[in-house]
């Protein structure tokens, strides 16, 4: 335990000694706050639809939602393990006496918690919007957590992407591609007549899921999802690095 | 004398290379042991087995008794690695680098401080330890990773070439650190220097081509090959004529040209165990008119053992 928390705090360490943290991170929030004042823009507007909450329309699955996360993960965790292959400091790392997991789920925690901390500075935009109205607080703190137990998926695909080539560009152009196919898998179920595999493949599109958790409903079914795909992910790469291959 | 390190049979095969074929060797605890070979021997790739870095084909290596890859993580514990290649997070700063390793090395918290300054302090990193790593020189960089090896007291030390690129003074520096370090640690060190293995080893293990071709103290080492003098020859004729009649003196063992310069070649001759061939070879240079230069018998050093064990093979 004590070894995973020094992992995990040199990885987010040095996440934030990097210039990517700032200029991706300033990316995201420059989004996040032209999508926030859009909306509220259109909220405003006496001609708005009343049944879409703020919640709804920051946390639900947009395109500038789906954008923003398809560009920040990948580059949150390109570094993770190419940059350490490439330079040759992973040698030094497994030498230690870390399990591989331990090195896998440090990389991992390093890159989502530097997420989670991107996603939490955009409740400022709610606590400014609170000073002038008010708004039910539940559907927004669901939209935190589907934010970030989607995150955990997107960061995880990164991480193994990131195993998988000791070029960070390759790393990031990998996850960003898969992503990019994992968010449009819905427009499958527009090819497919079977009830059951349609059903399926929307259980399976991962953005759908964030219409409930920005309507304040919190259901066990994607939350299985989203972990589920996570563990698959670092149980993969435990594999990968974990091979002779990888290791000579 | 407690075994420190066991390797047995050791094998790796990459796709289609052995880098080691059935090795095995003994180190015991307290000694200090040099591993030497050429490039490309296997040293490193013996290295990388004992710390857990890369997996065996075959065979088996035990650390203070425990198997290697059964229980790689207590094992790495009880050892301090310095890698070939040093790459650190040029990010950080060494005492920072230093802290964070204490830590996933399972040094107490409390400990810590100490630690790190007394690393510091042995490594001569005192009034650098605020630097960013990537802005230091590579002996720096050198210093921070044996630095680092030493910060949880492991009771074995793996070095691979640990002076390399660093200045004179560092390497005296250095070897005298490895030699202070070694009256109360196991030290396996790898190196193609040397001067670096007679200095500082209690013994030395040969690798050559994969395989260990010797184990035994340097002095020993030079001892075996005293038997077999090398006489250095110079004659003024033609040297492929030369060669060839010296190839046929009795008790010649092998012969090395080292070229021809103004119609004087040059030769080097290994004898068998015991022979005296310095009188057939001036008969030799009578009887064919030969102008004798120079006639010298010299005594082997390490280096001519060195060359004698791993150039075997090629001569056969």
């Amino acid at each position: 335990m004590q070894n995973l928390l020094a992992l995990t705090s040199r990885e987010l360490k040095s996440f934030w000694y990097s210039p990517v943290a700032y200029v991706v991170g300033a990316l995201f929030l420059l989004l996040q706050g032209y999508v926030f004042g859009l909306l509220i823009t259109a909220l405003n507007d006496p001609a708005a639809d009343v049944s879409i909450s703020i919640a709804q329309a920051f946390f639900g699955p947009t395109f500038f939602y789906s954008i923003s996360i398809l560009i920040t993960a990948p580059f949150l965790t390109m570094r993770t393990f190419s940059e350490e292959k490439r330079t040759g400091s992973i040698e030094l790392l497994l030498t230690a006496p870390v399990t591989d997991m331990q090195v896998v789920l440090s990389k991992f925690l390093g890159a989502w918690l530097a997420y989670v901390i991107l996603w939490g500075l955009t409740v400022v935009y709610f606590i400014g919007l609170r000073q002038l109205t008010a708004f039910d607080w539940g559907p927004v703190l669901t939209g935190y957590l589907g934010a970030w137990m989607l995150g955990a998926v997107l960061i995880a695909i990164g991480v193994l992407a990131s195993s998988l080539t000791r070029n960070q560009v390759v790393a990031a152009i990998l996850s960003f591609v898969t992503l990019l196919l994992l968010f449009s898998l819905g427009i499958f179920e527009w090819f497919i007549r079977d009830p059951e595999t349609s059903k399926t493949i929307r259980y399976l599109s991962l953005l759908e899921h964030l219409n409930d958790f920005s309507k304040g409903i919190l259901d066990t079914r994607p939350m299985v999802l989203y972990t589920t795909l996570t563990a698959i992910c670092l149980f993969l790469t435990g594999r990968v690095i974990n091979s002779p291959r990888w290791r000579s | 004398m407690t075994t420190a390190i066991a390797i047995s049979n050791l094998t790796k095969r990459y796709d289609t290379v052995t880098a080691l074929s059935d090795i095995s060797l003994a180190v015991e605890s307290g000694e200090i042991m040099g591993f030497l070979g050429p490039n490309g021997a296997g040293k490193t790739t013996a290295l990388r087995i004992l710390t857990g870095m890369i997996a065996p084909t075959s065979g088996t290596v035990r650390i203070e008794d425990l198997d290697a890859t059964e229980r790689p993580v207590e094992v790495r514990r009880r050892i301090g690695y310095m890698p070939e290649t040093i790459a650190l997070y040029p990010e950080l700063r060494i005492q920072e680098y230093l802290s964070y390793r204490a830590a996933i090395k399972g040094v107490v918290r409390s400990h810590r401080r100490t630690r790190i300054d007394t690393a510091l302090a042995q490594c001569g990193l005192m009034d650098v330890r605020r630097q960013l790593i990537g802005r230091l020189s590579k002996g720096y960089r050198q210093r921070v990773a044996l630095a680092d090896c030493l910060i949880s007291q492991p009771r074995i030390l793996i070095l691979d070439e640990p002076t390399v690129g660093l200045d004179p003074h560092q390497i005296r520096q250095t070897r005298e650190l490895i030699t202070a370090l070694g009256r109360t640690t196991t030290i396996l060190l790898s190196t193609h220097i040397l001067p670096e293995v007679e200095m500082t080893c209690r013994r030395v293990a040969i690798i050559d081509k994969g395989r260990i071709v010797a184990v035994d103290t340097p002095a020993n080492l030079r001892q075996r090959m005293h038997g077999i003098p090398l006489v250095r020859v110079q004659l003024r004729g033609e040297a492929r004529a030369i060669e060839e009649a010296l190839r046929r003196v009795p008790g010649v063992a092998r012969v090395t040209s080292h070229g021809q310069v103004d119609g004087v070649a040059a030769f080097e001759l290994a004898t068998a165990a015991g022979a005296d061939v310095r009188e057939a070879i001036f008969r030799l240079a009578v009887e064919r008119q030969w102008v004798l230069r120079e006639l010298a018998q010299t005594q082997a050093s390490l280096e001519d053992v060195f060359i004698h064990l791993t150039t075997k093979e090629q001569d056969a």
